[in-house]
């Protein structure tokens, strides 16, 4: 795209012209030689010609409005006459985006001015403004407004850069309908707008989820997480740079809402303890599916007990150290294995953890004996990420009329593993590269995995039952045995 | 709050740890505080008396108990420092001490624990770390060396 001031006047002035169906002294014509549309300019000595390539054709500055704004808005403009409007500047000013279209502003913000029609005076120093001419009519192009009492009104963008005004491409968007009929092609549309998923723990994994959740179009989210987003997170983590030290739940808060707008999502900044679990218990039971990325297994125990309680299906997702691999696990309580099931029949892979963080290190760590911090890369951890997130939007869809929930026969295993690599010292260390084999288990494939119930477990089978018996006691009255002794 | 669950868990547990004779240790309930407690006074192959105390946290059994020696206090290595001081220590199997000084063994890490281990497990890894223990202050090896075929996992 060309950065000559006089050249983009000269093809703006053309484009104009041709778009009003009036001459103009420049022209546009087609350059057969360069297989380019070019821009002449009548009466000069030497024919100054411009080459428009397709990136030119988009190289003017756009202004992006919110209709709904402008809408809800609508009011204060006819008492006024005109309404201060504030949007991200990008690119040195070559994007502006209302404010209020996403909660992720740019570090410039500029101010401007909507004004009614011509006759209203603009205040003094606004460098920007839109002014509403009346026009007739269905909407005719992007730049069109129609106001809530019907009347059709179209934008002029004019901004003054260094005393000299120019003029700027407008659009107005109506969010929800434009990014409805994006999803609509697979997903029917807003059939997700009602359902809750809570994420608990908001990492690589976690946080990633949320993101492509609230691109399906899911209305409501609970996230829980106590921790802050560090700079060593961002290699990895959803969010970036500019949101280092913020709490991840806010973070992906406003991820959240610049992917989905209308979502209704709420923020809990604290940790899976024993002391939170009536807190957290409402939230699992207004939820419909749960999402569990903490990178430990006291928090994944007890949000486990929580949802076999409440009865709520949880997917569990988790990298293997130096993310060679992963695995998610889903719970459908009372219907395949819980999280203590698992535990009980894989115990290596269910201690095999990703050891992301200095806090991950520390707790399997001793002092004479330090254990490094090593994460995988993202790269690896994505395909974890994806898994975890398609097992929830199955759920999710599973008592719908959508087409998708035909999938659910397909994911039918409450075991799912992948490996990245075939890493040294675990027993996947011989399994061969992808291939078009279908006789071997081998890298970069999914596996779904079938496993039985613990009919024994502490938490969703009969533990205390087995082990009673196991001593001659009755199964069934435990208050037959003594209490216990009393101090005070 | 202690759930129903919880609670029954308890009493079932302390008629576990006297249905295997290990009827030196109990499951207390602290009226005031609505708490909970296993511990008990015992003695090594030597004859030394030791006090171990399992606090139960409130998550439990989802939550890993610790397991504390409250007895001697302060307990000294072989080279006569308070073994509390080495803190969370691979060579002498120990995790953070209590507040007070007292040596926490290390019995289940708690990327390891799960719901079903019993406190009689807990307390047989208590024994046998004592043991070791003793070994440690007779040789000046490391505990370690002792318990090194102790499985963190069931």
């Amino acid at each position: 795209m060309t950065n000559d001031s006089q050249q983009q006047q000269m093809i703006r002035e053309a484009m104009k012209a041709i778009a009003e169906r009036r001459p103009g002294r420049s022209k546009l014509v087609y350059d057969k030689t360069k297989r380019t549309i070019v821009a002449v300019t009548e009466g000069a000595q030497t024919p100054r010609a411009l080459n428009i390539t397709a990136d030119d054709a988009d190289m003017f500055a756009v202004a992006t409005l919110s209709a709904q704004w402008l809408t809800d808005h609508w009011g204060t403009v006819l008492r006024d006459g005109m309404l201060p409007v504030r949007f991200s500047s990008w690119d040195e000013g070559d994007a502006l985006t209302q404010i209020e279209l996403g909660p992720l502003p740019a570090p410039s913000v500029v101010e401007g001015i909507v004004r009614l029609g011509q006759g209203s005076a603009a205040p003094k120093g606004s460098a920007l403004q839109f002014i509403l001419l009346p026009g007739k009519g269905p909407i005719s192009d992007d730049s069109t407004f129609v106001a809530p009492d019907g009347s059709v009104h179209h934008a002029q963008g004019r901004r003054n850069i260094n005393g000299k005004e120019e003029s700027l491409d407008t659009d107005f968007v109506d969010l929800q309908p434009e990014l409805a009929i994006r999803r609509s092609a697979l997903l029917e549309t807003n059939i997700l707008r009602d359902k809750t998923v809570l994420l608990v723990g908001l990492g690589t994994g976690g946080g990633h989820a949320a993101v492509e959740l609230a691109k399906c179009g899911v209305g409501r989210f609970d996230l829980i997480d106590a921790d802050r987003l560090t700079v060593g997170n961002v290699v990895r983590h959803p969010g970036g740079l500019s949101q280092v030290g913020r709490l991840k739940v806010n973070v992906m808060r406003d991820m959240i809402y610049d992917k989905n707008p209308d979502a209704q999502v709420t923020v809990h900044p604290f940790q899976v303890t024993a002391e939170n679990l009536e807190t957290i218990r409402p939230l699992i039971a207004r939820a419909d599916v749960i999402i569990c990325g903490t990178d430990n297994r006291p928090s994944k125990l007890l949000i486990n007990r929580l949802c076999i309680e409440e009865n709520n299906v949880a997917l569990y997702g988790g990298a293997f150290r130096r993310a060679y691999g992963g695995q998610v696990l889903r719970v459908r309580p009372k219907t395949s294995p819980c999280h203590e099931c698992f535990v009980a029949a894989m115990p290596e892979e269910s201690t095999d953890e990703e050891i992301s963080s200095q806090e991950a290190a520390d707790a399997v760590a001793y002092s004479d004996r330090p254990v490094a911090v090593e994460p995988g890369l993202s790269l690896d951890v994505l395909p974890i990420a994806n898994m975890l997130t398609k097992l929830a939007l199955i759920e999710l869809v599973a008592d719908t009329s959508s087409t998708l929930k035909i999938l659910k026969a397909d994911y039918a295993a409450p075991w799912y593993l992948w490996l990245n690599r075939p890493e040294p010292g675990t027993r996947y260390a011989d399994w061969p590269a992808l291939s078009d084999s279908i006789d071997e288990m081998t890298i970069n494939r999914w596996y779904g995995i079938d496993l039985a119930r613990d009919s024994d477990c502490p938490v969703c089978g009969g533990f205390m039952e087995s082990i009673a018996a196991s001593y001659g006691l009755d199964p069934k009255n435990f208050g037959n045995l003594p209490s216990l002794p009393t101090k005070e | 709050m202690w759930s129903n669950e919880q609670r029954n868990r308890l009493i079932l547990e302390n008629e576990v740890l006297h249905r295997e004779d290990f009827t030196q240790f109990s499951v207390y309930w602290y009226r005031e505080t609505d708490s909970y407690e296993a511990s008990g006074n015992t003695s090594s192959n030597s004859g030394r008396v030791y006090s171990l105390a399992i606090p139960i946290p409130r998550g439990f059994p989802q939550v890993r108990p610790p397991m504390y020696i409250t007895y001697p206090l302060p307990l000294y290595a072989a080279n006569g420092t308070p073994i509390s001081s080495l803190g969370v220590s691979h060579d002498m199997h120990t995790l953070a001490p209590s507040s007070s000084g007292q040596v926490q063994i290390c019995h289940w890490r708690d990327n390891r624990w799960h719901s079903g281990i019993l406190l009689h497990k807990v307390f047989l890894k208590g024994l046998i770390w004592i043991e070791a223990y003793e070994q440690h202050l007779a040789t000046g090896r490391p505990v370690a060396e002792f318990v090194s075929t102790m499985k963190e996992y069931a």
